[in-house]
């Protein structure tokens, strides 16, 4: 099982990669500007980052939009990388009304794959400037307890977005999600 | 390390747990072509020095004590930028490092620089978030190569690696101690003045939470420490006018120090606290505060 990390700069892109290698994966973490011919793996997971989706930042990570139309693997993207998803499919990203940094509560709508065997509420890591308003081709699965849109999949792809962090010791279950996005990237 | 190093090479420990257990990795891995010294900043915790010869001595690692107070106070001079505070720092060190280098003749500088050091420097798209004084805080020339065994490790991991190297629990479980030291908890302008109150409110601080926990009254927590505030509030002493700093109080729990919240501490413990300071430090400080922000939005340290 090899799955690659997208750095978008997020100040916790090594801990994506500490979570996998901890699951057994082989993992490693690249620039956004690495060429897609380039990533021969299982899956790919799109960091957080200070980059402003919505506001500009997705044209740093521009690259990026090359893996989601070419690589055909499960994709996770994890805050900025949720966002920047969303925004190639379509949706739309915002400056938050209410940022939320720090705890969160989740409520899940939709286990899905995701959050197979994981309780309907926990408690979550968040630290997002931005979030995503319209997501069309994908549904909600899962939203914070103020209302904020937390994860969402493809409705035929599997490709998941999360605003929260789960690849952060705070979150509940983080390392639940990670084993469930494994499973997806094993088929 | 020992393809790496070639000849001598210096390692300088501040006695937090990354240091303490570089140390005792690079001495495993080249024995006494290891020369090993502690800089005292004159930013550092009461007693540490003997502290720290105390502990690597119980491993068989002599240590040299360089004082620096001097030259640390005086570079700090009138800077009150944490990330300005942080690169004098960084660089005083590196200058202090060479020095000691020519003494032993070490080409080669261990540090014990783990994954959060690299990370919160900054680079590329990764935003600063503060310039750690062994990587971000770095100045751009130095003579001396670097050799970071522990860099894709964060404390949780280095306490395992620091468990398996049988240096004792502890060494490997002390709270981590940032390498600026008390220059970095005393926000704006680190004057000797105002380290020495910070230096008796720390001392407090730890030994009111260890007492504590030691007595099952809390959990230890992940770190604890004082922070010393610029600002000046009113306050009442003996029918008196006083006119003096604010200490915070800051106690968190983490695993890895990139994400943490703050630790419920039961009141009685943060009023013994209050209490000890304001009388034992009468003179500077009439107020102490408790932090209750988690990281993020915070980091775990103030500046």
């Amino acid at each position: 099982m090899d799955i690659v990390v997208v750095n978008f700069g997020s100040q916790w892109t090594h801990r994506i990669w500490r979570r996998l290698r901890d699951l057994g994966c082989e993992t490693r973490i690249v620039d956004v500007s690495t060429p897609v011919e380039e990533l021969d793996c299982d899956g790919l997971v799109l960091s957080g980052g200070a980059v402003r989706i919505g506001s500009g930042g997705e044209e740093e990570v521009g690259h990026a939009h090359d893996y989601l139309d070419k690589l055909e693997r499960p994709i996770l993207g994890i805050c900025a990388g949720q966002q920047f998803i969303a925004m190639h499919f379509g949706g739309v990203s915002k400056p938050s009304e209410n940022p939320e940094y720090g705890k969160v509560s989740i409520v899940v709508e939709d286990e899905d794959d995701l959050f197979k065997g994981i309780p309907k509420r926990f408690t979550a890591w968040a630290s997002h400037n931005d979030e995503v308003v319209s997501f069309p081709g994908f549904k909600l699965l899962a939203r914070s307890e103020k209302g904020v849109n937390h994860a969402i999949k493809h409705e035929s792809k599997p490709i998941y977005g999360t605003l929260f962090h789960p690849e952060v010791e705070h979150t509940e279950y983080g390392e639940e999600i990670f084993k469930n996005f494994i499973g997806v990237c094993k088929g | 390390m020992r393809s790496k190093i070639s000849g001598k090479a210096i390692i300088a420990t501040s006695g937090g747990v990354d240091s303490t257990v570089a140390a005792v990795l690079a001495h495993r891995a080249i024995g006494d072509r290891l020369h090993c010294v502690y800089i005292d900043t004159g930013y550092m915790r009461k007693g540490e020095g003997e502290g720290i010869r105390e502990m690597l001595g119980k491993i068989g690692i002599a240590v040299d004590v360089v004082d620096a107070r001097e030259k640390f106070y005086s570079a700090l001079r009138g800077i009150a930028s944490p990330e300005e505070k942080r690169k004098a720092i960084g660089e005083l060190f590196i200058r202090s490092f060479e020095e000691e280098a020519r003494k032993s003749g070490a080409e080669f500088l261990v540090q014990g620089t783990i994954a959060p050091d690299w990370i919160e420097s900054g680079d590329g798209i990764r935003d600063n978030i503060k310039s750690h004084h062994n990587v971000g805080g770095l100045p751009k020339e130095y003579r001396l190569k670097i050799v970071e065994p522990l860099r894709d490790l964060y404390k949780d991991e280095v306490r395992a690696v620091g468990k398996a190297l049988g240096i004792g629990e502890k060494a490997y479980s002390r709270q981590p101690f940032p390498g600026p030291g008390l220059a970095i908890r005393i926000i704006g302008e680190a004057t000797p003045e105002k380290a020495a109150v910070l230096q008796q409110a720390t001392s407090i601080v730890e030994e009111e939470i260890e007492s504590s926990a030691s007595k099952g009254e809390c959990k230890l927590p992940w770190q604890y420490f004082a922070v010393l505030l610029p600002t000046r509030t009113v306050g009442v002493l003996g029918d008196k006018r006083a006119y003096g700093y604010t200490i915070g109080v800051r106690a968190v729990e983490s695993i890895d120090g990139m994400t943490a919240s703050y630790s419920e501490l039961p009141h009685s413990l943060l009023a013994r606290i209050s209490n000890r300071i304001t009388r034992e430090l009468k003179d500077n400080v009439n107020r102490v505060v408790y932090d209750i922000t988690s990281k993020p939005p915070a980091t775990i340290e103030w500046e």
